[in-house]
C-alpha cells in the first residue's frame, strides 16, 4: 500500500490517522508548522499518542505529490479554504475520502432569511466543484475520536459512487480493530453525518434534564425519522440512514458525553448560555450550525420538528422545556412513516 | 473562447488522400479489424467464460432469443440465411448436450462462441468506399441544394445554385477549432436527435467541415434495397440491430465502437437514442455506445498511439419536423414508455421519400456545433489540452489511474459515461439556436396555458380552436418580452439565437408564423385578417413550444 495522506489534524484526523497506519505510511498534513513539528518531535497531539508510521508536514505540495489517496478531515467552516490551497496540487489521479461532518453554505447564514437547495452543498460536492478531483466518496460512522485513539474496536462507512474508491479506503483502513464497510449512498451517508448532530444536541438536553433511556429511545427513533425526511427532501434514499452512518453514529453521539455536540445540549440544560459553551468547547460543535441550516431550508416542506424546537431553543431564546414541550404536544403520525412504502 | 462561425461554402479537407483515412484504413482491413473486435468481446465476457456450464445457458439462451426474434418480430431486412445459421449452431449445441459425459466440452462451447461473435461482426460491419464517398461529395450537395431552395412550383427547375443551401442551412461553432482538433486526434460527434433527417443533415455538415468520414450506426431496418444498402454499407453505416438485447450482442457492439476508436475512426453517436418524442431537448441520455469513448480513450493511453478523442455535441434546430405529429402523438399516449416507432414500415426507401418531402418543404435548418471536450466532459482548448471546469488542465491518462497506473475499472468507467452524458446536455442546452419559430410556438402555447392555468397539458390539448385564439398584440408583447430575456440567456452563454431574432416583432412574428411546421396539413399557426392567432393543431403547437420549455421562459409570457 501506498502511502496515504490525511489533511487536518483535530482529534478525528489525529485519530483516523492511526488506525491508517495499522496498514502504510501516512503522512498528515497541520496547517501550522509548530503542529506538524511537535507531531514529528514528540510523537503526541492533543493527548493522542501519534503511531511511529505517521509524519506530519506543513508542505501541501509534499502531501499531493505523495498521497494520491486523501482523507480531508476539516471543519466545514476551513473546507473551502483548504481546497482552495491545495487545488493546484490536485488533479483526477487523487482520490479524497472526506471525513467532515457539516455543511458549505453559501451565504452567510446569520445574514439571510431563507436557503436555496443549490446555496447548500455537501462537502463532496464542494470537492467536486472546487477541485478537478472526480474520484470522491466520504467516511461516516459511529467513530468517536477518543474511543478510536483508545484503540477500541468499531466501525465506520465509506461511501462512494465509484467501487474503486470504497475499496481503496477499505484497503487502507480495515483491520482488526475498525471495520470498514462500503456504500454507493453518498449523499445519504453525508446528510446523516451531518443531521445526527443536531439531534446529539437534543439528547445531551435530555440527559442534562435528568430524562431516563425512554425518552432518549423517543429522540433517537424519531430523530432518525426526521433525518430521513430532510435526506429525501434533498434526493437522498432513506437506506443510508439505517446504517452505521445514520442509525449508528446517532446511537454513539446520543449516548456519550465525548460528542461535542451532545456535551452542548447538556450543558444547556444545565443552564449555561450557548455563547459560555461554545467558549469552552476546544472544536466545532457542527450541529449548532445544522440547526440553523435545517431551519432556513424549511421551505422545502420537510417535517423537521425537532430542528424547529432547538432553534427556537439556541436563537430564540425559548426555554429548553418550552421546546420540549413543542414538540410533545406535536400530532403524532405512523410510527415508520419515513419508509417510502408508508 | 470558442470563435463561432457560420461556414459559407464546404471547406477542405483536412486529410487530403482518402485512402489516408483512418475509415478506409480500418476498413480496408477488415479482416484484422474484426479479429481484434472479437478478442475484445472475449476479453470483456469472462462473466459467460469463468464459471463452468454457464457459457453453455448463455449459448441456449442466445440461441432462444435469436429464434424469437427471427419467428415474432421478423423483419424484411432479416438475411433469409440466418436461419440456415443459426439451425447449424442449434445442432452444435445438441451435439455437445449427446458428448457431455464422455469429457471436457469447454472447448466446442467456445467454439460456437467464437462463431456467434464472427456471425456478428461480418453483419454489423461497415465498409468505406471512396468511390461511393466521392459521388455522394459531388452529388449530394447539388440534390440537396435543389431540394431545399426549390418550393414545390420550382422543384423541377435544373439548375440552382449550391451557394443557396447555406441560405437554408446554417453550419456553425469553432470550425477552425475542430478542424485542430482533426489533426490531433480522433472526433466523436454526438448530435440531438428529432428526426429521421438527421443523419443525412449532419452527414453533409461533416463533410462540408472537412473532416475524414464517420463511421456511424444505423438500424438494419434501413438497409431493406439493395443499391441503398450497398450505399449507405460503403460509406461507413454499420448495421445494430435493436431488436437484440441480450449481452453478448451489445457486448460485440460496444467492442466494435471501441475498437473503431482505437483505431482513429471518426464516429457519430445519438446519445438520446431515438428521436425527441415531445420536441423537447434530451433530457437523459441512454449513454449506451457513448461509454465506449471512454475505454477507447484507456485503450489509446495504455496500449495505443495515446490519441486523445475530442467530443463534439451538435444541436440540429429545425423549423419543422416532419415526424411531429405522429412523436407528439406517441409521447402524449405512451409517457414514459420505451418504444421505437421504427419499425418494417421505416426503411430505406420510405426514409428518403419522407425525407425528400421534408427537405422541399423546409424553410431552413440550422447545425450547431458545440466547443469540443475530451471524453470526461472537459474543454480542450487551442492545442487540445484538457481544462477542467475549474480551469485547470488536467491530463486525461490522470482519470485512469490507480496507484500511478493506468487500470481499467468497468464501474468508474459508467460512472465517468454519467459525467460525460450530463456535460453533453448542458451543451446541448448552451448550444440551441433559437429559431423565429420555436419562440412564435412557446408564446402562443404560454398565452394559451396561462388563459386556463387551472387545466392540464391535456385538457389544454383538447381546447376547442375558437379558445385558442391569441389577439396580436398580445402576442407580440408576449414576443418581445420572452425574446427580452432570451437575449439576457444569451449573453450568459446559456442558449443562442438566430439573426432572425434580431428582427422587429412584426417581421420576427411573421416569419415564425410562416415557418414553424410549415408543410404540416394542419397549420401550426396562422393570422387572419382580423390579425388574431389562431392555430388548427394544439398538438403540434406544443410540440414546437417544448424545444424551450427547460429554459424557465414561461414567466416571461
Amino acid at each position: 500500500m501506498k502511502k496515504v495522506g490525511v489533511i487536518g489534524t483535530g482529534n478525528f484526523g489525529l485519530a483516523l490517522a492511526n488506525l491508517l497506519a495499522l496498514n502504510c505510511e501516512v503522512l498528515i498534513y497541520a496547517r501550522r508548522e509548530e503542529i506538524a513539528n511537535k507531531i514529528n518531535t514528540e510523537r503526541e497531539h492533543k493527548g493522542q499518542t501519534i503511531n511511529e508510521k505517521v509524519r506530519a508536514t506543513n508542505n501541501i505540495e509534499e502531501i499531493a505529490t505523495d498521497c494520491k489517496l486523501l482523507f480531508p478531515i476539516v471543519p466545514s467552516s476551513n473546507f473551502k479554504e483548504m481546497l482552495e490551497k491545495f487545488n493546484p496540487f490536485l488533479n483526477p489521479e487523487h482520490i479524497l475520502i472526506h471525513g467532515t461532518k457539516g455543511l458549505h453554505i453559501e451565504k452567510d447564514i446569520n445574514e439571510v432569511e431563507e436557503l436555496n437547495k443549490t446555496e447548500v452543498l455537501t462537502m463532496s460536492e464542494l470537492i467536486l466543484r472546487e477541485t478537478s478531483v472526480v474520484r470522491v466518496g466520504c467516511i461516516a460512522g459511529p467513530n468517536l475520536a477518543k474511543e478510536l485513539s483508545n484503540k477500541e474496536i468499531a466501525g465506520t462507512v465509506i461511501a462512494s459512487r465509484y467501487n474503486e474508491v470504497v475499496r481503496e479506503g477499505k484497503k487502507a483502513l480495515n483491520s482488526s480493530i475498525f471495520r470498514v464497510y462500503g456504500s454507493n449512498q453518498v449523499l445519504g451517508v453525508e446528510l446523516a453525518s451531518v443531521l445526527k448532530n443536531y439531534i446529539a444536541i437534543a439528547a445531551g438536553m435530555l440527559e442534562g434534564l435528568g430524562y431516563g433511556d425512554n425518552s432518549k429511545a423517543l429522540l433517537i427513533t424519531r430523530g432518525m425519522a426526521e433525518m430521513v425526511f430532510f435526506g429525501k427532501a434533498f434526493g437522498a434514499s432513506e437506506k443510508a440512514f439505517m446504517g452505521l452512518a445514520g442509525i449508528g453514529d446517532l446511537m454513539a453521539t446520543c449516548n456519550s458525553k465525548l460528542s461535542r455536540n451532545f456535551r452542548v445540549g447538556y450543558n444547556l440544560a444545565k443552564g449555561k448560555s450557548i455563547d459560555e459553551i461554545l467558549e469552552d468547547l476546544s472544536e466545532v460543535a457542527e450541529g449548532i450550525k445544522t440547526v440553523k441550516v435545517v431551519k432556513l431550508l424549511a421551505g422545502y416542506g420537510f417535517n423537521s420538528p425537532l430542528a424547529d424546537a432547538l432553534h427556537k431553543v439556541i436563537y430564540e431564546d425559548w426555554e429548553i422545556k418550552q421546546g420540549l414541550d413543542y414538540v410533545m404536544n406535536l400530532p403524532v403520525s405512523d410510527d415508520t412513516d419515513f419508509f417510502s412504502s408508508n | 473562447m470558442p470563435n463561432r462561425k457560420t461556414i459559407e461554402k464546404p471547406l477542405p479537407p483536412v486529410i487530403e488522400n482518402m485512402e489516408d483515412w483512418p475509415i478506409y484504413k480500418t476498413y480496408n482491413n477488415e479482416e484484422e479489424f474484426l479479429e481484434k473486435v472479437k478478442s475484445y468481446v472475449l476479453k470483456n465476457s469472462s462473466w459467460m467464460t469463468v464459471e463452468s456450464g454457464k457459457l453453455r445457458e448463455e449459448l441456449k439462451n442466445i440461441l432462444y432469443q435469436e429464434k424469437i426474434r427471427l419467428t415474432k418480430t421478423p423483419w424484411k431486412s432479416d438475411d433469409p440465411k440466418e436461419k440456415l445459421f443459426w439451425s447449424g449452431i442449434k445442432k452444435q449445441i445438441r451435439s455437445v448436450k449427446s458428448i457431455e459425459n464422455k469429457g471436457d466440452t469447454a472447448e466446442i462451447d467456445e467454439k460456437i462462441l467464437d462463431e456467434i461473435i464472427d456471425f456478428y461482426t461480418k453483419e454489423m460491419v461497415a465498409n468505406f468506399k471512396p468511390s461511393s464517398f466521392r459521388f455522394a461529395q459531388k452529388a449530394l450537395p447539388y440534390v440537396y441544394s435543389r431540394l431545399i431552395n426549390s418550393f414545390p412550383q420550382i422543384l423541377f427547375k435544373v439548375f440552382s445554385s449550391v451557394d443557396k443551401l447555406y441560405d437554408r442551412m446554417k453550419i456553425q461553432g469553432d470550425i477552425d477549432h475542430i478542424r485542430k482538433l482533426q489533426e490531433m486526434g480522433t472526433i466523436v460527434v454526438v448530435p440531438t436527435h428529432y428526426s429521421n433527417l438527421d443523419s443525412p443533415t449532419i452527414g453533409l455538415s461533416l463533410n462540408n467541415l472537412g473532416l475524414p468520414a464517420f463511421t456511424y450506426g444505423a438500424g438494419v431496418n434501413l438497409f431493406t434495397i439493395k443499391a441503398l444498402s450497398n450505399f449507405m454499407h460503403n460509406m461507413g453505416a454499420y448495421k445494430v440491430d435493436r431488436r437484440r438485447k441480450h449481452r453478448l450482442y451489445i457486448e460485440t457492439l460496444k467492442s466494435y465502437s471501441t475498437i473503431a476508436l482505437t483505431k482513429d475512426v471518426n464516429s457519430l453517436f445519438y446519445p438520446g437514442g431515438s428521436r425527441s418524442h415531445s420536441g423537447e431537448l434530451e433530457e437523459k441520455l441512454k449513454l449506451g455506445l457513448l461509454g465506449t469513448v471512454i475505454d477507447a480513450q484507456r485503450i489509446n493511453l495504455k496500449d495505443g498511439n495515446g490519441k486523445k478523442i475530442f467530443i463534439i455535441p451538435a444541436t440540429l434546430n429545425y423549423h419543422y419536423v416532419l415526424e411531429a405529429k405522429k412523436l407528439i402523438e406517441h409521447h402524449l399516449k405512451d409517457q414514459g414508455k420505451e418504444q421505437y416507432l421504427e419499425d418494417e414500415n421505416t426503411n430505406t426507401y420510405g426514409l428518403l421519400k419522407r425525407t425528400y418531402k421534408v427537405i422541399t418543404s423546409n424553410p431552413g435548418m440550422t447545425i450547431s456545433f458545440a466547443p469540443a471536450m475530451d471524453v470526461f466532459g472537459n474543454r480542450v482548448d487551442e492545442d487540445g489540452n484538457s481544462i477542467s471546469a475549474v480551469g485547470k488542465e488536467v491530463k486525461v491518462a490522470d482519470y485512469f489511474k490507480l496507484n500511478g497506473k493506468i487500470v481499467r475499472d468497468v464501474q468508474r468507467d459508467s460512472q465517468y459515461t454519467q459525467i460525460l452524458g450530463e456535460r453533453i446536455l448542458q451543451e446541448f442546452k448552451e448550444n440551441t439556436v433559437v429559431l423565429s419559430s420555436n419562440l412564435v410556438a412557446f408564446v402562443a402555447f404560454q398565452i394559451i396555458r396561462k388563459r386556463f392555468k387551472q387545466f392540464s397539458v391535456f385538457e389544454i390539448l383538447g381546447l376547442p380552436q375558437d379558445e385558442t385564439k391569441i389577439a396580436e398584440l398580445e402576442f407580440k408583447i408576449g414576443i418581445d418580452h420572452v425574446r427580452d430575456r432570451l437575449k439576457v440567456l444569451e449573453r450568459e452563454d446559456k442558449i443562442l439565437l438566430s439573426e432572425e431574432l434580431e428582427l422587429p416583432t412584426e417581421e420576427l412574428m411573421i416569419s415564425g408564423i410562416e415557418k414553424v411546421g410549415s408543410s404540416h396539413p394542419k397549420y401550426v399557426l396562422k393570422k387572419n385578417k382580423k390579425g388574431e392567432i389562431s392555430t388548427q393543431s394544439m398538438k403540434l403547437l406544443y410540440y414546437y413550444h417544448n424545444k424551450l420549455s427547460s429554459y424557465g421562459l414561461e414567466d416571461y409570457v
